[in-house]
């Protein structure tokens, strides 16, 4: 009975017997089948492991967005509000603006100048102008007036550091249309992260209770 | 209360604000940071005894001196991508040091090959930008001229002939957008004087393409190619490849040379800075590829590959 022991790491491998070594025919036999098993079984391996490895390395399938998945995201991304924060002679507040754009003239984008609703980034940092509708909710109507407010407007993009990328700028003005209220805003508004995050300032000197209005501005698409 | 007080408590609330959405994102994203110094930075990339060499600038930004032409690779200077990820390490040249190039390839739009910024950097050291399809609408317009490829297009660029050619990854760029642009990606191909260099970009592992460009351009003298993200695999074998399989690439592409990018650049994985180079030299070492055939670059080294 052999007794297999374990052998450790860094230990050293326990000597064959003597008689392995021998060249007897017998031996040079069973070596010569070991050699060719070896060869085979070589041979093998090396087959078997490049089929293996062809097979292992399969292209995985591509993470797949459909175009209606695409639109659906869009429009979600379209009803996330912009927050804002109300001052005016009525105290401070906060509301909520959402915008729709018919319509963008880029002037800074290498090809494909007009574009609606869909709006890239770069079509809007690098330079662009733009038509815009924005529903409003905002608090401290006077009068128990309703706090729902429509503006249309347009503003000019311009890229402040190198692309826009960075740091993009705007200049607008707006109509608005309020409950038994209607006048006009200008507005001025600094953008970051491809102009998808900012911050702009809307000054409505007769919209009564509401005369300045800052917006965390989110325009995703 | 009247307008002007308002406007200036508006302002005031403004600012407090600031600093609690700046907080946000520094949490979420990772403010920008200063990016370690080199040592040394070539300022005269022109080397008279190369016919082929390529500086490491950093991730997929690599310049290749094809004798006496010069190529840049998807440009990246900025600290940051988008304000979002980090630089780890400074670009290895300075925009300003660059030599006139003969072309820039851009191989598809994600914020780590396709920066607006960097481009504004270099727009007059090139006079042509070579863009996967669907990308000039998305670019800003800048004073070189820039043309789509579609895959196995080629454009003549100051001599050196470019042709696009298949990879796997994904196109768009801030999302959603890649729905609307399933082909804005590609590999090149560059050729000059008898020179000829495979730029991957970004690709995952796909046998059919690396065995189709090999068909093409049986001669390859070097690929350039990714090895990194690794991590998290489950995602990112879709689109990436890992040191094992970028090295089963070259291997397909039948290339003389490779150059490892994209890596240790910018934090965009799981990965461990350091952890894609270390596992693609025991990869070689099990594949018995030695430093001659793959040679794994620092950023801002440049290396002979074909002496004059």
């Amino acid at each position: 009975m052999t007794t297999v022991r374990p052998i450790a790491c860094g230990t050293k491998r326990p000597s064959r017997p003597a008689t392995r070594g021998v060249p007897t025919r017998e031996n040079l036999l069973k070596r010569t089948g070991r050699r060719v098993a070896a060869v085979a079984l070589a041979a093998a391996v090396v087959t078997s492991t490049g089929h293996a490895r062809a097979q292992e390395r399969k292209s995985a399938p591509l993470p797949v967005l459909s175009p209606a998945a695409a639109a659906a995201f869009w429009v979600a991304a379209q009803l996330v509000p912009s927050p804002l924060l109300v001052a005016g002679s009525a105290g401070l507040g906060a509301g909520m603006r959402w915008q729709l754009t018919p319509l963008v003239y880029s002037f800074g984008v290498e090809a494909r100048p007009l574009r609606a609703f869909v709006i890239e980034p770069v079509a809007r940092h690098s330079g662009a102008i733009e038509l815009f509708v924005s529903p409003e909710w905002a608090c401290c109507a006077a009068h128990e007036r309703s706090s729902w407010l429509a503006r249309a407007g347009a503003r000019i993009y311009v890229p402040l550091l190198l692309s826009g990328e960075s740091l993009s700028g705007s200049l607008g003005g707006s109509y608005y249309l309020a409950d038994h209220e209607h006048g006009g805003s200008v507005e001025l508004g600094l953008y970051t992260l491809s102009s998808i995050v900012g911050l702009t300032v809307t000054v409505s000197p007769t919209l009564e209770g509401r005369e300045v209005t800052t917006a965390l501005a989110l325009h995703y698409y | 209360m009247k307008a002007p007080y308002s406007l200036l408590a508006t302002l005031l609330l403004l600012l407090c604000s600031c600093g609690s959405v700046m907080r946000a994102i520094g949490r979420n994203f990772a403010l920008p940071e200063e990016p370690s110094k080199l040592a040394h930075r070539v300022h005269d990339a022109r080397r008279p005894d190369a016919r082929l060499s390529v500086l490491w600038i950093g991730h997929a930004t690599a310049l290749i001196q094809m004798d006496d032409a010069f190529v840049l690779t998807d440009p990246v200077f900025t600290r940051s991508l988008g304000e979002l990820s980090p630089r780890l390490v400074e670009p290895g040249m300075a925009p300003a040091d660059l030599p006139p190039l003969a072309a820039v390839v851009i191989s598809h739009m994600h914020l780590d090959h396709l920066s607006f910024d960097s481009l504004a950097m270099i727009e007059h050291k090139t006079s042509v930008v070579l863009v996967p399809p669907g990308v000039r609408a998305s670019m800003p317009r800048y004073a070189f001229s820039s043309h789509e490829l579609g895959r196995w297009q080629s454009y003549d660029a100051g001599g050196v002939r470019v042709t696009a050619v298949p990879v796997r990854h994904l196109g768009g760029r801030w999302g959603v957008d890649m729905a609307w642009r399933p082909r804005a990606f590609t590999g090149y191909v560059l050729e000059h004087h008898g020179l000829s260099v495979y730029f991957a970009g970004d690709t995952a592992f796909d046998a059919d393409a690396f065995a189709a460009v090999r068909a093409h351009f049986p001669a390859l003298d070097l690929a350039v190619l990714p090895i990194c993200p690794m991590q998290p695999r489950v995602h990112m074998r879709r689109v990436h490849m890992d040191p094992a399989e970028a090295l089963e690439a070259f291997l397909l592409l039948g290339a003389r040379q490779m150059v490892p990018v994209h890596f240790d650049t910018f934090i965009n994985s799981d990965d461990e800075p350091g952890a894609c180079p270390r596992v693609l030299r025991q990869v070689m070492a099990e594949r018995a590829i030695g430093a001659e055939r793959v040679a794994i670059l620092g950023i801002g080294e440049q290396r002979v590959l074909v002496p004059r």
